[in-house]
């Protein structure tokens, strides 16, 4: 790429730059006022004006009676956490056998498992939500955590996909041929070559999933029922009688861990290359 | 033709073994429900009776009951999507051509806004477009706004809160389709006579057309559909068939009037879809 | 068309039970045949190349004697046994790919011992060989290194190690110089002639380029529309091409079209009425016409009235273009006809264009092709 050394800046390319800036100022305002309001001593039920500095609501999360300082609000982050874990596994382990059948063969109905699996990902999640609820209700399934387990499993299953195919089909066919030239049967081709292969698509799936089941609200309110409460219900349940900053605090450690967590896993597939 | 697969005889059914399990799932809990949404939408009744009874109308009451809702979740979802490839292209175009070594770091800047859970980016919005805040302030002064003007409470704030929960699903798309373009073309052009802007116009933007359409189709899509921000950013006056659908459902325990506007949803939306699929088929759809 | 005829197969048939045999093969994709009944022996320690443009169906034929593809019909035998049916696992013989295939996961030392590892032998073994093939190869120290920090040559050696470890039978090379520099092929294949006779295994090679499959091979195949065209030795095959495909294919040549005047006497005539010499017994019996070649080289370019002997065809130099160690002459020698004439600079006399010429050969360098 060329960069500014050794030439006229051109306004253009300076106007792009500034563009820039503004844009990710813009991508991060909300994120910065979410933390900025933990530290907001405020007045009252809401938390939506600036009073003061103040580190009662840090100290109450880890300090307080209960942890999060607001009743309910850990069983709902370990409720979350316990969601997003089993969906995402479920979810790749069903969506990476998928990628490879697609990937490695050709077979009637392919480009037909192709749509459907494309046609969750373009289903609005008020359609895919009212209809879940409305099947689990015909056939008496429990409403609470495995209706909610179903439910993220389903709509993890075909970003899954994605992402593990785009990983299948980045490397060499002739590398699994290779190896069944060198003596390795279909499972040992598998499990020394295909898989440590595509592993790192695989991690990122599930990685992937984990966020998206995490931090699902809409699928979620339909299908939860009345009993089981999950981070983002317990939010918007919050949000209708005004937000304790603690919310924003527990907010703030969610965002923290998981971009550690990316950036971990960034440094960790770049090592690996 | 070397890299066809050699599935013998008996390896046939191997693809069909590693789709069962993913494929039922989707079938029981994907296609069976919206298969029996319809059926739902069709019956009659009052709470917990209904009947099939091939009752139209229930669709009926789209345009009639719903058409302020059905207009707003147009209006808003694609004037979101709209805006929302304003913003995304110039910053897509810049972290593809003018990234350099940054380019993975300002991939990572560009999501990281996005792990911050939903609906406390969305209420963020509150306190950026209340009442006496600095976005209403200053538009104050400027005469945009009259002096009791606001944005909380209005479409405004709800087109805001769509466009900017959605913006990495307008973003990458176009990223990546920018990305692909061969820079060697656009020096081609610039050889050719053309100057940046025309070779701009004729080159890089034609190309990067398959990431605008994704990226439009990515967002707009739950944009439509959308409803938690009207929820928490507008008022009653502010709400979208998606607000309709969930209260229906969850509330108001009408389920054939909310199956109906559901499935009249995902009707809509199979029908921009249609002609995307027909145009690039079904390969990279999911790639 | 026919398929290969008997004298052609026994060329290379050399023991009672060759290395690799393949009994009317043939392989289709849907409506394209890749490979068209094909029949073929390769005798035991031969060096064997499969020569063709791309899509003339050598690496499908490649690929189904290491089993990769099952061929739609026929048989396949590996030292007389009946391995069609056979995985690719189960079989005695190793593949250099076009693309290597390392495996970008492993080391260098790992890729080599894939093979014998897979085929449970005892580490102390594996070590041993390993070490000894790496030398062989020259790349002793590079062991933990992945193959992503390798350049194409060692990458190239690395594939070939790593096939070559499990004493195959018969070793299976799908281009495999086709991504190196010139300088390297070239000598690449002085080293891959001279590993071959060092480890005395059947080496069958599939390459396009015509000099690499003469330079290396003790035999080839010219595949075209996934046929054999022509089957022998590369003197055989290039002194008497047989087809108009082998001919254009492999270097260049003179093709006329004549009428026989006298089959068994080996005696044609050209359109114009010249008369031209073919060995006898090369002219189809009972053919009217045929068309017959010289290759550009053979022929010496003489002044008119000059007394010579053999096949002479007189005609105008049009054009004339030194290239160093020989003269490129283009002689028009009747209206639309043009014979390329290759002389080497041993005299100081050069035509120029426009002179009038005799172009003279030995009859014995005359082929005949179909």
């Amino acid at each position: 790429m060329t960069t500014l050394t050794g030439r006229r800046p051109r306004w253009g390319r300076i106007g792009l730059i500034v563009y820039m800036v503004a844009a990710f100022v813009y991508l991060f305002t909300p994120v910065v006022l979410v933390i900025v309001f933990g530290f907001n001593d405020n007045r009252g039920r809401f938390n939506f004006t600036w009073v003061g500095f103040t580190w009662d609501h840090w100290r109450n999360v880890f300090f307080g009676e209960t942890f999060g300082g607001v009743p309910g609000v850990f069983d709902a982050l370990v409720s979350s956490l316990r969601l997003a874990f089993l969906s995402s596994l479920g979810a790749t382990a069903l969506g990476t056998f998928i990628a490879l059948a697609l990937v490695r063969y050709r077979f009637k109905g392919r480009s037909a498992a192709n749509v459907a699996l494309f046609l969750p990902m373009a289903t609005p999640e008020v359609v895919m939500g009212s209809s879940l609820l409305a099947l689990f209700i015909a056939l008496r399934f429990p409403l609470g955590f495995p209706s909610l387990l179903v439910a993220h499993i389903l709509f993890n299953i075909s970003y899954v996909v994605v992402t593990v195919k785009a990983r299948l089909q980045g490397f060499d066919r002739h590398l699994e041929e290779a190896a069944m030239d060198l003596y390795a049967n279909e499972w040992e081709t598998f499990r020394r070559v295909t898989l440590p292969m595509i592993m790192p698509g695989v991690f990122a799936a599930f990685l992937l999933g984990f966020a998206l089941s995490f931090d699902d609200f809409i699928i979620s309110n339909f299908v939860a029922g009345p009993t089981e409460v999950t981070f983002p219900l317990w939010i918007w349940g919050a949000a209708q009688r005004g937000i304790p900053p603690e919310v924003n605090v527990l907010g703030t450690l969610v965002f923290l861990t998981t971009v550690s967590l990316m950036l971990a896993n960034i440094l960790w597939q770049r090592r690996r290359a | 033709m070397t890299t066809t697969a050699a599935v013998t005889g008996r390896r046939r059914w191997v693809p069909y073994l590693l789709m069962a399990p993913g494929g039922l799932w989707l079938l029981i809990f994907y296609f069976v429900p919206i298969a029996r949404l319809v059926e739902v939408s069709l019956q009659s009744g009052i709470f917990p009776r209904y009947r099939f009874t091939w009752e139209v109308g229930n669709y009926l009451r789209l345009f009639t009951d719903f058409l302020p809702h059905l207009q707003r979740s147009l209006l808003y979802g694609l004037g979101a999507t709209l805006i929302g490839l304003l913003i995304a292209y110039p910053l897509a175009y810049g972290i593809a051509f003018r990234g350099g070594r940054y380019k993975n770091l300002l991939l990572v800047l560009l999501l990281m806004p996005f792990l911050m859970p939903f609906l406390l980016r969305t209420l963020s919005w509150r306190i950026i477009l209340a009442d006496n805040g600095p976005v209403v302030e200053a538009l104050r002064t400027v005469g945009l706004l009259g002096a009791d003007g606001r944005l909380l409470a209005t479409g405004v704030a709800v087109v805001a809160g769509i466009t900017y929960n959605f913006l990495p699903f307008t973003t990458l798309p176009i990223y990546v389709s920018l990305e692909k373009i061969d820079r060697s073309l656009i020096e081609a052009a610039n050889d050719l006579y053309a100057s940046p802007v025309v070779a701009f116009w004729k080159v890089t933007f034609p190309l990067s057309m398959p990431g605008v359409v994704a990226g439009s189709l990515l967002t707009g899509i739950p944009a439509i559909g959308d409803y938690v921000n009207a929820e928490l950013l507008g008022t009653p006056e502010q709400y979208m068939l998606g607000n309709v659908i969930q209260s229906r459902f969850l509330r108001v325990l009408d389920y054939p009037s909310a199956a109906a506007l559901s499935f009249s949803l995902m009707l809509a939306i199979l029908l921009i879809l249609i002609p995307y699929i027909r145009a690039t088929g079904t390969e990279d759809l999911v790639a | 068309m026919r398929s290969v005829p008997e004298e052609l197969v026994t060329t290379a048939g050399i023991e009672a039970v060759p290395a690799v045999r393949l009994d009317h093969v043939t392989k289709k994709f849907g409506d394209f045949t890749a490979v068209d009944d094909i029949s073929l022996e390769v005798g035991e320690n031969r060096f064997f190349a499969l020569l063709g443009p791309s899509g003339c169906g050598k690496t499908t034929t490649l690929r189904i004697i290491g089993g990769f593809e099952e061929p739609t019909a026929g048989v396949v035998y590996l030292h007389g046994d009946d391995v069609t049916g056979l995985k690719p696992y189960r079989r005695p013989v190793n593949t250099v790919f076009q693309s290597y295939a390392l495996f970008p996961h492993l080391t260098v030392w790992e890729n080599v011992a894939f093979g014998l590892r897979r085929r449970r032998f005892d580490d102390a073994e594996i070590r041993r060989r390993v070490a000894e093939m790496l030398e062989l190869v020259q790349l002793t120290g590079r062991e933990n290194q992945k193959p992503g920090q390798l350049s194409g040559g060692q990458q190239q050696r690395v594939a070939l190690a790593r096939a070559l470890i499990n004493h195959p039978r018969v070793l299976l090379l799908d281009e495999p110089l086709g991504a190196l520099d010139l300088k390297l092929r070239k000598e690449m294949q002085i080293e891959l002639k001279r590993i071959q006779q060092e480890v005395g295994i059947t080496f069958i090679h599939v390459t396009h380029d015509q000099e690499e499959a003469m330079t290396m091979a003790d035999t080839i195949a010219v595949m075209n529309h996934g046929r054999i065209e022509r089957l022998g030795s590369p003197t055989e095959i290039y002194e008497d091409p047989k087809t108009e495909f082998t001919a254009s294919f492999l270097g260049a040549s003179n093709l006329m079209e004549v009428q026989v005047v006298d089959g068994s006497a080996g005696r044609v005539a050209l359109p114009g009425g010249d008369e031209l010499r073919v060995p006898a017994g090369r002219l189809p019996a009972g053919e009217r016409k045929a068309k017959v070649g010289v290759r550009p080289e053979k022929i010496r370019l003489v002044e008119p009235g000059s007394a010579v002997q053999g096949n002479t065809v007189t005609g105008r130099v049009v054009d004339a273009s030194f290239i160093g160690v020989s003269t490129h002459y283009l002689v028009k020698t009747a209206p639309g006809q043009e014979m390329a004439v290759t002389v080497q600079n041993l005299e100081d006399h050069r035509f120029r264009p426009g002179d009038d010429v005799v172009c003279v050969w030995n009859p014995e360098h005359t082929f005949v092709v179909r």
